[in-house]
């Protein structure tokens, strides 16, 4: 995959394709053990297959647990790939260029994981497909009217949709690969290029294609964390049934999208040696991002939590003071730390603003984040209405097994990717806007 | 038979394209090969499109065949729904918006993959191996059209002008 010839395009081509060539040692001393993890998680998985849903800590009245966290938690992730990559797009931001697949396919596996989690749930997962609409003798229908349906609709779509958007500006850069690569990658490479040449109607199908997608794809977006918030704001529980329930997870999920990017990007940048490529400048535009994101989060946790307070009904209030002061204060207050003192010191002082900060700031965001849904989900549900029906929620050994292997999936798939494809588009980088007449 | 010409600037191509045009070459005639997208100034190598139009259509399509699907089945499927309407739109309504988005996503990338021409290679015509950072512009002559198509690219500016 080497070119001789010096060529500014050839370089960033020979660049960008080094990390797709051989295996390190560093590469796999990270692989084994996260594929390990994915295992056991997987194992663990099987138990509660076998052994049913009890194995799970979920049990009355707190009936959605860990598996509802990261289901929330991970459909939020996702918002990475799609807003940043969309909305960059659209306004032609220019500095987009290296950050937009790394975003992109964030979304794809954040999706597939998020979406496992409503089956993981299930328990008797294996009928899972009773959800869809299809002709049966049994005269069973999906309810179209419940919030599950919603959610297998949006997400559906927006895992459909994440994937092309992913795969539409993959088709030149695989193409050029299968010129030069060999053996079982030419192969692969082939036929995921679908014959591309590079002719101009192949390329303006792609750019209109392109601009069409990030339209769609962030009226999607939007619309599937409004949705994952309507599942909790449909049901009229305790601080749950906010009209601001919308906008309010719309808004967290891009902000722990944006975190998860920066963590991402800082990873690949290190390990694939993309400094050259990711410079200080796109961690500096993405850590404003994640602080203006703080502050909107930090605006809406406010306004949620002082209408309440202010309110004083006395159920609300209930779940509010187990929140403030009681028995999930110490995840309540993590979470205002994690989510908005860290990023407004370390990334609102123009003199801390750095990779390393915006580094810290992003996983203590995700941190936050994920307390976050754990907060919103479980003290509401601990605390119904009948005060008789009090119970709580402490997750088993399988839940938390499950819960670990997706971070450690999440990472198997993505340095998987980055292996197989360039994690930065080579086409985006216009050398004719830049090389002089030879 | 097909000539072809390599340019360093996207300038000296479009100059080249407007004199092959301006001398009767018509775009089908013209392909311009590159390893990045190229955008020339309107009106020097424009190609239509329908794809919003189609994109639209299919969305709007998806929509109305969801409403009559979920309407046709909520009836034939009656649920017990506490006298509450078998059929709503205010219920059904994210399942129509995220169908219809369906529809919209799933015919974009049909449409590019119809429009790009991935599934309908007509002609068998040589596509040309392009190094990154150049331009290379392929002209389908007729009869006796080479030499003077010849003569007007290496005007223009072509680095290496050779038959395909």
């Amino acid at each position: 995959m080497d070119d001789p010839v010096d060529n500014p395009a050839l370089d960033t081509r020979r660049d960008l394709w080094q990390p797709l060539q051989g295996v390190s040692w560093r590469y796999l001393a990270v692989l084994l053990p996260l594929s390990l993890i994915t295992l056991w998680g997987l194992t663990a998985w099987g138990y509660q297959l076998n052994r049913g849903i009890g194995v799970a800590g979920i049990r009355r009245p707190v009936f959605w647990g860990f598996y509802l966290v990261n289901f929330v938690f991970w459909i939020g992730i996702s918002h990475a790939g799609t807003l940043i990559s969309a909305i960059l797009r659209l306004t032609e931001a220019e500095w987009r260029k290296p950050v937009t697949r790394a975003a992109e396919a964030i979304t794809v596996f954040a999706l597939m994981i998020g979406g496992m989690f409503p089956i993981v749930h299930l328990g008797r997962a294996w009928i899972f497909y009773w959800l869809f609409p299809y002709p049966n003798s049994r005269l069973l229908w999906p309810n179209f009217r419940s919030p599950l349906l919603w959610d297998l609709t949006a997400i559906s779509t927006y895992l459909i949709g994440s994937s092309i958007f992913l795969f539409l500006p993959l088709i030149p850069d695989v193409a050029q690969l299968a010129r030069h690569a060999t053996g079982w990658r030419r192969w692969l490479y082939r036929r995921l290029g679908l014959g591309w040449t590079g002719s101009d109607r192949e390329w303006h199908a792609l750019e209109r294609a392109m601009k069409l997608m990030a339209g769609i794809i962030l009226a999607v977006a939007v619309s599937v964390h409004t949705v994952v918030a309507w599942d909790f704001a449909m049901a009229i529980a305790p601080m749950w049934h906010s009209t601001i329930f919308g906008p309010y997870f719309v808004a967290g999920a891009i902000f722990s999208g944006i975190a998860a990017l920066i963590v991402a990007m800082a990873v690949i940048r290190k390990t694939m040696r993309l400094e050259k490529y990711l410079t200080p400048h796109h961690f500096n535009n993405l850590a404003k991002l994640l602080l203006l994101m703080s502050l909107l989060w930090t605006y809406f946790t406010v306004s949620e939590n002082l209408t309440v307070w202010y309110g004083n009904e006395p159920r609300e209030m209930m779940v509010f003071g187990a929140r403030a002061r009681g028995t999930f204060a110490p995840y309540f207050w993590t979470m205002v730390v994690c989510n908005f003192f860290v990023p407004f010191v370390l990334l609102g002082i123009r003199k801390l603003r750095s990779i390393k900060t915006a580094l810290i700031a992003s996983i203590t965001v995700l941190i936050g984040m994920w307390l976050e849904r754990y907060i919103i989900i479980v003290p509401t549900l601990s605390r119904p209405r009948l005060a008789a029906a009090w119970g709580s929620y402490s997750p088993t050994w399988v839940e938390i097994s499950i819960t670990v292997a997706t971070f450690a999936t999440m990472v198997v798939l993505y340095l998987s990717f980055a292996k197989l494809f360039p994690i930065i588009s080579i086409w985006e980088f216009k050398s004719h806007d830049r090389v002089p007449e030879s | 038979m097909y000539l072809k010409a390599e340019f360093r600037e996207k300038e000296t191509a479009a100059r080249a394209i407007l004199e092959l045009k301006a001398n009767g070459f018509g775009p089908d005639a013209l392909d311009v090969f590159s390893n990045e997208p190229v955008e020339f100034a309107d009106g020097v190598l424009d190609r239509s499109s329908r794809m919003s139009l189609v994109v639209v259509a299919s969305a709007l399509t998806c929509c109305v065949l969801t409403i009559l699907f979920v309407r046709y089945t909520q009836y034939n499927y009656p649920l017990v729904t506490g006298g509450m309407p078998l059929f709503s739109f205010w219920s059904t309504g994210v399942v129509f918006y995220e169908l219809t988005m369906l529809g919209a996503i799933l015919s974009s990338f049909a449409w590019f993959l119809w429009e790009s021409g991935l599934v309908r290679r007509r002609t068998p015509a040589p596509v040309p191996d392009v190094e990154p950072g150049v331009i290379c512009l392929r002209v389908r002559c007729g009869e006796g059209q080479e030499d003077s198509a010849g003569r007007q690219l290496q005007q223009a500016g072509a680095t290496g002008v050779q038959k395909l």
